[in-house]
């Protein structure tokens, strides 16, 4: 393999999409408290329209993923994807532009909409559509920011991290309309079946591709060694991207969505979580060596992100499952369930990315005890909720089936929520922590982090995937 | 191998997998959306009624602001096909009752029930008075409020709050409209006998919340057990006590905004038929709902905590002249709606939105009852009688219809 030119990080970019990660993340963390303590509490904020519980809901989810997961994935996209191609991203103005469309274009009004009550009731595709407009636009520029560098370099070295980066992008823009504007047209349980494709991809496509990618990326870096199995990433992908899009259905079992469908995201749902193994293999393979519990934050986050996946998606296979289904949908135990996708598994791994391209600039602050506490918060925090909402669901569950009066299952989860509301604090401790730990401490306090792969011509090295003929894991 | 030859089969097997990953995505993308879309075209052509029942416009406003209000995301609209389901809500929701739902609005939380079969659940003074100040009508309720629907009161609603709730109210109408000729024509359609899963969308009754009142519903003996009384009292202040008050003299919060007004409970004696009725059935034309997900037993500890409410007084015995004007005046007046013996039945009765008072089965204290003939019942078909009545006939109204309460009768509330 000939020796790589030294990439050219797109500092300023990763920088402006991670401040925006963090604060996009602490205001819809902000959002999340206020829906949560008004289960607890719910006149807090009666009379005014805005703090109504349903829209601040929509302002809380959308604000994760648009805000926080896709803000924190392009800053990790504008350090890895110079490193993995070989060459700087297409343009720096147009990154610019991007960045203020995707914050003051899509973001703020996006929140300020909902708020104002213009929204849509389709879950995780709740901004407007003049807003999706604009999500659409983005996403285009950013297929045209990164995309190139990669059919540039020829595809027989490509690494799995770009052909996730590659896929996720493709097939997030490919699927977006589905939940956004699909069921704004085709009416009633024909437009369900839309949102449940899109309620699914949302995850599938384009978080678990980008987060995977920040996996397969940080893991080399950050130990030096190559993955176990390249093979088996390439598997993996392909897996991924067959099988997420045919679990759409699963939302709406014993819905009046023909049975056949079920059936199909049903099957696949559990076949998903085989391939999900196969993928977490191979990460915690090439984790070896490492230890538990890493000493570089980055790569900490990373591996308990992997451990949080194989639990999201092993639970995923079994409650789509119709017995286990019929007890728990409807129930926290799904919110408990998302939590443990968005947070556990996605925010992980953009923590993690994030934590990692920071380290690598030296104009960056960073404050590693800081880091260190927002992880325990952040794990301690996400295992609690989960916990506790899972019961909750587990309790609610039962109270149905068993035909109780309505009333008795909410007031047997007002403890629950009134525990979820604390736990939710304690994580936010973890977010502000996380902030300051990329906000403060000394100017490239994180170099010393930085291990042997680090010299970025090295790395790119190690983010090379050597061609199959030659591949001997 | 030659490294060009295993470049070139490596290329290859790329643009091969990128094709095939398109064609995964175009993959599901028919098989669970364009098909399931087209079946359920298919469904809605052959079950829905010839002439759908369409949304009116004031429904489809409200339908918008249910829809930025996220109540979808604590109240889903689908009955699912699960026992728990149709054993709590109704028959599970079909495409066709969905077919104007744009968008659709099925959700994936329950905090609060199913709405799917809400029509007709409630009374509309209950949703106003419930979306003004939820807790002020269901105590341990954590649905938001929406004052702002509202000029200052539950009973001024702004154009949204009615919009909003004649949306509510027309939730599972469509079907229920479409009447034993749409059901059959909807099986004859769903051709689904074999197939047990489906066929479950015909089994059992329409809407079988356990709220919704059931104007002459049968009503199953209430165990009675003294012991009990603590246990009802508990559930009183639980559920009862917002609409009829802490003590039962109908000053609960929502009281004041409910037509007709919660009864004062202190003032009237009731049989234990009437109030296995009225707990079993709800009251139709009125707040009041069935309260049928409560067990028997805890429905008969409340009926002994409502009669322990009543202050018994002890009144002045009518001379039989006074029974004698009373039985004249009720004959002329009042027996055409409450019946000949005030079983309730009289024969403009059924024409009635709300069923009669069955003397009978309950007696009023001597100062209410005038009251109520003074006065009459805003909101029920009870006039005030002041303008047709001298003081002395009310009087006597008033001391005859006490003297029709029978409580030893058994539980036939009509004949």
């Amino acid at each position: 393999m000939t020796t790589a030119p030294a990439p050219t990080v797109a500092r300023g970019l990763v920088r402006a999409h991670g401040i925006a990660a963090l604060v996009t993340l602490l205001i819809s963390v902000s959002f999340g408290l206020v829906a949560a303590f008004q289960l607890q509490s719910p006149d807090f904020g009666a009379g005014t329209p805005s703090l109504g519980w349903g829209r601040i809901r929509y302002a809380h989810t959308q604000g994760i993923m648009l805000g926080w997961l896709a803000n924190a994935f392009f800053a990790f996209l504008y350090h890895a994807v110079p490193i993995l191609t070989g060459r700087p991203v297409t343009s720096e103005r147009l990154g610019i532009w991007l960045c203020a469309l995707w914050n003051f274009g899509v973001m703020v009004p996006g929140w300020v909409l909902v708020l104002a009550g213009v929204s849509q009731p389709l879950e995780w595709a709740e901004f407007p559509l003049m807003v999706d407009v604009m999500v659409a636009l983005v996403l285009v520029g950013m297929g045209v920011q990164f995309l190139p560098g990669f059919f540039r370099r020829g595809v027989e070295s490509m690494y799995i991290s770009s052909w996730y980066i590659i896929g996720g992008l493709v097939f997030t823009l490919l699927s977006y309309p589905m939940g956004n504007v699909v069921p704004e047209v085709v009416a009633g349980a024909a437009g369900a079946a839309f949102s449940g494709l899109w309620i699914h991809d949302a995850v599938g496509l384009f978080v678990t591709p980008l987060a995977l990618s920040t996996m397969y990326f940080v893991i080399p870096a950050s130990t030096g060694r190559p993955i176990f199995s390249h093979f088996l990433s390439m598997l993996g992908f392909w897996l991924l991207f067959f099988l997420y899009p045919l679990n759409g259905t699963h939302h709406y079992v014993f819905s009046v969505i023909p049975m056949s469908a079920q059936l199909t995201a049903i099957i696949t749902s559990a076949l998903l979580g085989v391939s999900v193994v196969l993928v977490v293999t191979n990460l915690l393979l090439s984790l070896r060596g490492a230890g538990w519990l890493p000493r570089d934050p980055a790569l900490r986050f990373v591996s308990t992100g992997i451990v949080f996946y194989l639990i999201v998606s092993l639970q995923g296979s079994v409650q789509a499952q119709m017995s286990l289904n019929q007890r728990v949908h409807f129930t926290d135990w799904v919110i408990a369930h998302s939590h443990m996708a968005m947070l556990g598994f996605a925010s992980f791994a953009a923590a993690g990315g994030l934590i990692h391209a920071w380290q690598r600039m030296p104009e960056a602050r960073y404050h590693a005890g800081a880091l260190s506490w927002a992880y325990w918060l952040m794990t301690i925090g996400l295992v609690l909720m989960v916990a506790d909402l899972t019961l909750a669901g587990l309790v609610q569950g039962q109270l149905w089936l068993d035909g109780a009066p309505w009333m008795d299952s909410v007031a047997a989860s007002r403890k629950y929520w009134a525990a979820r509301t604390h736990i939710g604090g304690l994580l936010s401790g973890g977010f502000i922590l996380l902030l300051a730990g990329l906000t403060t401490g000394p100017r490239g306090g994180g170099l010393s982090v930085r291990p042997e792969g680090g010299d970025p011509v090295a790395q790119s090295r190690t983010h090379l995937a050597p061609s199959l003929a030659g591949d001997h894991t | 191998m030659s490294a060009p030859t295993s470049t070139r089969a490596l290329r290859m097997a790329y643009v091969v997998a990128c094709v095939a990953g398109v064609l995964f995505f175009v993959t599901s993308v028919g098989l669970l959306g364009v098909w399931p879309t087209q079946m359920l075209r298919d469904q809605t052509t052959r079950m829905a009624p010839e002439v759908p029942l369409r949304p009116s416009v004031s429904e489809s406003r409200g339908r918008l602001v249910y829809a930025r209000e996220g109540c979808s995301y604590c109240h889903s609209q689908q009955v699912r096909f699960t026992a728990a389901d149709t054993r709590r809500f109704g028959a599970p929701t079909l495409a066709w009752e969905t077919q104007f739902d744009t968008p659709h609005m099925l959700g994936t939380r329950r905090i609060g029930p199913d709405l799917s079969r809400a029509g007709g659940t409630r009374s509309l003074d209950w949703q106003y008075a419930h979306l003004y100040a939820p807790r002020d009508v269901v105590r341990e309720s954590v649905m938001p409020a929406y004052p702002w629907l509202f000029d200052g009161a539950p009973d001024r609603p702004t154009q949204e709050a009615r919009d909003l709730v004649a949306y509510l109210d027309s939730l599972g109408r469509a079907r229920e409209v479409a009447g034993p000729e749409g059901e059959a024509r909807a099986r004859e359609g769903c051709d689904c006998d074999d197939d047990p899963l489906m066929a479950m969308a015909f089994e059992g009754r329409l809407n079988n919340h356990p709220a919704r009142a059931i104007r002459h519903g049968e009503a199953p003996a209430l165990p009675i057990d003294a012991a009990a009384l603590p246990r009802g009292q508990a559930l009183f202040a639980r559920h009862c006590a917002t609409c009829h008050g802490p003590e039962g003299q109908g000053n609960g919060p929502a009281a004041s905004h409910l037509r007709p007004a919660p009864k004062n409970l202190s003032q009237h004696d009731y049989s234990n038929a009437r109030l296995a009725s009225a707990l079993w059935n709800g009251v139709t034309g009125a707040a009041m709902p069935a309260w049928r997900d409560l067990s028997p037993d805890d429905l008969g500890a409340l009926a002994q905590a409502v009669q322990a409410l009543s202050v018994t007084r002890v009144e002045p015995a009518p001379s039989e002249a006074l029974l004698a004007q009373g039985r004249e005046v009720y004959a002329a007046n009042c027996a055409q709606c409450h019946g000949t013996d005030g079983r309730g039945d009289g024969t403009a009765a059924d024409a009635l939105p709300m069923v009669p008072a069955n003397f009978t089965q309950q007696q009023l204290s001597l100062s209410e009852a005038v009251r109520v003939l003074r006065e009459g019942i805003p909101g029920s078909p009870m006039a005030p009688w002041t303008s047709r009545l001298t003081s002395a006939e009310i009087l006597a109204t008033a001391h005859y219809v006490r003297s029709l309460y029978t409580p030893s009768l058994p539980g036939h509330l009509r004949k």
